[in-house]
C-alpha cells in the first residue's frame, strides 16, 4: 500500500526554532506592560485634570469630559484584564502536578 | 487602542451639534432684540458643517482617525428680511413708526433644535456602542 506523504507541511517546519523566532522576549512583554500601565496612568491623570477643569467652569464640552472619562476607563480595564489572564496562567502553572 | 478612534469620531459630531444649539438658543434669545451693541439689526446666525478632510480609507489603512469626523465650517448669518412692527412709542422706531426686529423664524429655530438634540443623541449612541464593543472585547476568555 501506498500512503502519501504529508504534503501541507512545509518541508522544513521546526517547532522548537519556530516557537522560538516569533515569541516576543520576557522583556518585550515587560516593557509593553509598562507602557500601557503608564498610558492608562496618564489617561487617568488627564481626565481627572478634564474633571477639575469642569468643576472650575472652565471646559465648555460636557461631553469631552465624559469621552476621556470613558477612553481612561476603557485602558484601565484593557489592563484589568491582561493582569486577570496574567494570574489564571500563573496560577494553571502552580497547580500543576510534577 | 482603536476604539477610540470611533470615540473622537463621535465626539467631534457632538461637537457640531452642541455649536448648532448655541446657535439656536442665540437667535431665540434675540427674536426680540431691536439692536445690538454696535447699533445695526441682529441677523439669524446659521451653521455650515461639513467632514473633515481625512479620508476613510487613509485612516482604515492605519493612520490616525482623529482627523475624521465633523467640523463646523462656518457660522454665517442668515440674509432674513427684518420683520417690521408698528410701534411708534418704541425708542427704536423709525419715521413711520415701524420697529425692525430681527428675520428669526422661531418654528424653523425650533425644528433645527429639535434635530440638533436628536443627532447628538445618536452621536452618544454611537459611541456608547463602540465603548459596549470594546467591553465586550475585553470579557473574551473571561469568567470560564
Amino acid at each position: 500500500m501506498n500512503v502519501e506523504p504529508v504534503g501541507f507541511l512545509p518541508p522544513s517546519l521546526d517547532v522548537a526554532s519556530a516557537a522560538h523566532a516569533d515569541a516576543a522576549s520576557p522583556a518585550d512583554f515587560a516593557r509593553w506592560v509598562a507602557k500601557e500601565i503608564g498610558a492608562t496612568s496618564e489617561k487617568i491623570v488627564q481626565s481627572d485634570r478634564m474633571l477639575q477643569r469642569l468643576a472650575a467652569g472652565e471646559v465648555d464640552n460636557l461631553h469631552q469630559v465624559m469621552v476621556s472619562l470613558e477612553e481612561a476607563r476603557l485602558s484601565f480595564q484593557l489592563l484589568v484584564q491582561v493582569r486577570n489572564r496574567l494570574l489564571e496562567a500563573y496560577q494553571d502553572v502552580l497547580k500543576m502536578q510534577v | 487602542m482603536d476604539y477610540f478612534g470611533a470615540f473622537a469620531i463621535s465626539a467631534s459630531g457632538m461637537s457640531v451639534e452642541k455649536t448648532r444649539l448655541d446657535v439656536v438658543a442665540l437667535n431665540l434669545a434675540n427674536v426680540h432684540s431691536t439692536r445690538t451693541a454696535a447699533g445695526t439689526l441682529y441677523q439669524p446666525l446659521t451653521v455650515i458643517s461639513g467632514a473633515k478632510p481625512g479620508a476613510f480609507a487613509a485612516a482604515l489603512a492605519g493612520a490616525s482617525s482623529a482627523a475624521l469626523g465633523a467640523q463646523v465650517h462656518d457660522v454665517r448669518p442668515v440674509p432674513a428680511p427684518p420683520r417690521l412692527v408698528h410701534e411708534p412709542g418704541h425708542p427704536d422706531a423709525d419715521a413711520k413708526g415701524f420697529v425692525a426686529y430681527p428675520g428669526v423664524n422661531t418654528l424653523n429655530e425650533m425644528v433645527t433644535m429639535i434635530a440638533a438634540t436628536r443627532a447628538y443623541e445618536a452621536n452618544v449612541a454611537a459611541l456608547n456602542a463602540a465603548r459596549v464593543m470594546a467591553l465586550r472585547a475585553l470579557e473574551i476568555g473571561g469568567n470560564r
